[in-house]
């Protein structure tokens, strides 16, 4: 059957269109349409073939399984009848676990566990680089199968401190506390494990390892916590107590020092060093914002007088696009002389289509493209106007010439009106700095006039690594090898959130990252966001966030002041710089991403 | 041959699109913007190949959703994001004929008529309308796409490509075939 042919149809008018355009409803049926998949899935139980297929090949596998266990447990029975005494799981297992739970973002990044050997019959403490003691009690550990174990045990144990080793080292900082969500900050974090020869030890059921974990958080408000990979969750174990003391006692000089007068250092130290730097920088990011805020004029567009004797096109038309020209009434576009192409001949032709394009010198020229069947003749063209229309235009132009003037003026007087209040600031914060200064000095020479020459060494270079130094010692009882935590937890902030996109500052292409972290710098803690959501952020407006990403090995990040800039913005597009190839170790890795 | 505009995008507003297309694919409320945009190209584009208007506003709400449906297919080719639309219209008003032959219509003004004369250097006599007509509905549906496309739509080459996969050079050697046979034709109605 041939179709029908209507010449000249009648068109649907916009407003038809329009009426039947239901963005809504179609989310809906989007929305339906992908439960109904999600449901059709199961829809294939309803096929007899393939539910009978299934049956009879679950019946088949269970069948097999049960053979090889009941088989193997029988070979086990026959070597030994002692069962197994600590619940640990196997290496193997817990691998198998790791993988698809805890998830290292960068194998550059990857730090190596730092091993140790005891053992087992005589015990032994183990001094770690950061000064964390590890107690073995003799007779600790024992096999697979329970048996104590002869010889040499290697300890294999590693710390986590900050935000950049929580990133690194894929270990999930999120905690479900009977249905509500938290985010751990860390006061510090260890793994430890225990093989021989290969295989895995494990600690017997009355022994228990103690950590003496140096930390360089010396607040009270964390809990102690154990990573159960298996339930995939933390797993409260007690309230943490941070040994203050324990150091300084370790310190023969320190121990001289009152407890008071060294906090009291601490704090004066962290003020002038920290503190008011922070907030010299902040008094300048307020002013660049407020700064890029004030409005800022277009100049208006100078009318151009036609030349006499110069070829010009007059057009009818619409400017919408253009809207420079809009302002004036008459343009007229005057050819320009670069068009080798131009002949008065074009003028004698009723060209059928003619489109005004942005020219070579945006703003300045035009592109006239004149067409008529295969024919098409392009010109570079200038707007120009002629007689009244020019004294009409200029006038119009002065004006708005005199009112941009006084608009850049107004904006001038408002920007140094903000330079000057900001450089007041900056200075207040100065002198306070050099006199918080002047104080600690003085309170330095108090304290050391008090002890001689060589402790006072050792005291100036306490003083200088304040910041750096293990401030206290949290104390963990062990009975069973895995991933051990002090943390406070902290509630997935609900203030807002959004689906971000992530743009690469270099290349301006779309970053798809396998990893996104979102460091929440207020509350020392760090996001491991979900891929499958989008990696959505919720975010608390106020905090200070950063965001960290990882791309097969590449690592990009977008800084604090960036974050709160893309959040403040329509679009939502994060700009992300790609950190250089050689931070590839774990101490560039942090100055890269501010840590 | 004046061209269809819509084809034609800057650089920033590829990447525009491709911005909220990225977004969409996480969020299928950002895909408003497209919806929007390009809303009515597409009703035009189905209503021109049908008589019912309201068969032509379901494939185009059909169009969309399969869009959304597919969006994480979406690949980026250089070109605007209304080429993949297209595609899929052209997919679904194909799978409709092949049901509903019935539904199947030509339209287009005596403009068109008149170009298509012109373009095989033919002069052209509202007496011709029947007979061309004629010649037009006899083409083979390939061809009778390639006609409506390029004759009565204006559309490049190049986009016509993308709504056909095929390459554009195949897309120029087609409609020239096609221009030959139809040249052959016009030049019998003279005699």
């Amino acid at each position: 059957m041939s179709p029908n042919f209507n010449i000249d149809r009648p068109r649907i008018t916009d407003e038809e269109i329009k009426k039947h355009q239901n963005f809504t409803e179609l989310v809906e049926r989007f929305k339906q349409q992908s439960l109904k998949q999600a449901r059709g899935d199961e829809s294939w139980w309803k096929n007899k073939k393939i539910r009978y297929s299934t049956v009879i090949a679950g019946v088949t596998i269970i069948c097999t399984i049960t053979y090889f266990s009941l088989f193997k447990n029988q070979v086990k029975e026959t070597k030994t009848n002692e069962t197994l005494i600590t619940q640990s799981p196997s290496p193997k297992q817990n691998k198998e676990t790791k993988t698809a739970f805890i998830n290292a973002p960068s194998t550059k990044l990857k730090t190596p566990y730092s091993t140790y050997k005891v053992n087992n019959a005589k015990g032994g403490n183990i001094t770690h680089s950061t000064s964390s003691t590890i107690k073995v009690p003799k007779n600790s550990f024992v096999d697979k199968s329970g048996k104590d174990i002869v010889g040499d045990v290697t300890i294999e144990y590693k710390e986590f401190h900050d935000v950049g080793d929580l990133i690194t080292s894929g270990i999930p900082m999120a905690y479900d506390s009977a249905g509500t969500k938290y985010n751990l900050e860390t006061a510090g974090m260890f793994d430890i494990r225990g093989s021989q020869d290969g295989e895995p030890v494990f600690i017997k059921a009355d022994k228990k390892l103690e950590v003496e974990l140096a930390s360089a958080n010396a607040e009270r408000k964390f809990n102690q916590y154990y990573l159960d990979t298996l339930e995939r969750n933390w797993r409260y174990i007690q309230k943490d107590h941070a040994k203050l003391s324990a150091l300084n006692a370790a310190n023969p000089v320190l121990a001289k020092v009152p407890k008071a007068t060294n906090s009291k250092m601490a704090a004066m130290k962290n003020e002038i060093e920290k503190n008011i730097p922070k907030k010299i920088d902040s008094v300048k990011v307020i002013y660049t914002t407020r700064a890029e805020r004030l409005p800022r004029p277009k100049e208006p567009a100078k009318p151009v007088e036609s030349t006499l004797g110069k070829p010009v096109f007059k057009l009818d038309g619409s400017y919408d696009d253009f809207p420079e020209l809009a302002a004036f009434n008459n343009v007229i576009f005057e050819v320009g002389p670069e068009n080798k192409n131009y002949n008065k001949e074009l003028h004698n032709v009723t060209w059928s289509d003619v489109k005004v394009t942005q020219g070579p010198v945006k703003g300045k020229n035009y592109l006239l493209t004149l067409s008529y069947r295969s024919r098409s003749e392009k010109l570079v063209v200038y707007p120009v106007l002629s007689g009244d229309d020019f004294d009409k235009a200029e006038k119009i132009y002065e004006k708005k010439l005199e009112s941009y003037q006084a608009l850049i003026d107004k904006r001038s007087a408002e920007e140094k009106k903000l330079m000057a209040e900001m450089q007041s600031k900056q200075l207040a914060y100065l002198a306070e700095q050099k006199k918080k200064q002047e104080a600690y000095d003085q309170e330095k020479a108090l304290l050391f006039a008090k002890y001689n020459v060589a402790e006072q060494n050792a005291l100036a270079s306490n003083f200088n690594n304040m910041s750096i130094q293990v401030k206290a010692t949290r104390l963990f009882e062990v009975s069973k090898f895995g991933i051990y935590n002090s943390d406070c937890p902290h509630p997935v902030a609900e203030g807002s959130s959004l689906i971000p996109i992530f743009m690469s500052a270099e290349k301006k292409a779309i970053v798809h990252p396998q990893f996104t972290y979102l460091v929440d710098h207020t509350n020392k803690t760090v996001y491991n966001l979900d891929k499958s959501n989008g990696f959505t952020i919720n975010y608390k407006p106020g905090n200070s966030y950063s965001v960290c990403l990882f791309l097969q090995d590449k690592m990009y990040f977008c800084n604090k002041a960036m974050f709160t800039e893309t959040i403040n913005s329509i679009n939502k597009t994060f700009t992300v710089e790609q950190i250089k190839e050689d931070a590839s170790n774990l101490v560039d890795f942090k100055k890269a991403i501010e840590i | 041959m004046a061209i269809n505009p819509h084809f034609h995008h800057t650089n920033q507003q590829l990447t525009e699109e491709l911005i909220i297309i990225e977004a969409a694919k996480l969020n299928p409320e950002k895909f408003a913007p497209l919806y929007d945009k390009y809303y009515k190209q597409i009703f035009n584009y189905v209503y021109q190949r049908m008589e019912s208007k309201d068969t032509a506003f379901d494939i185009t709400g059909q169009v969309f959703l399969k869009a959304l449906t597919n969006l994480q297919k979406y690949q980026f080719k250089g070109v605007p994001f209304a080429s993949w639309l297209y595609r899929i219209a052209h997919n679904e008003v194909m799978q409709l004929f092949r049901t509903q032959k019935d539904k199947r219509c030509v339209n287009a003004d005596i403009g068109d008529l008149r170009y298509i004369c012109e373009e095989n250097e033919e002069p052209f006599f509202e007496e011709y309308i029947p007979v061309i007509k004629k010649l037009i509905l006899n083409l083979s549906g390939d061809d009778l796409q390639m006609v409506e496309l390029r004759f009565f739509e204006k559309r490049p080459f190049k986009e016509i490509a993308e709504i056909l996969e095929i390459t554009e050079v195949n897309a120029k050697v087609r409609m020239y075939r096609i221009i030959e046979k139809l040249k052959k034709s016009l030049s019998k109605i003279k005699v």
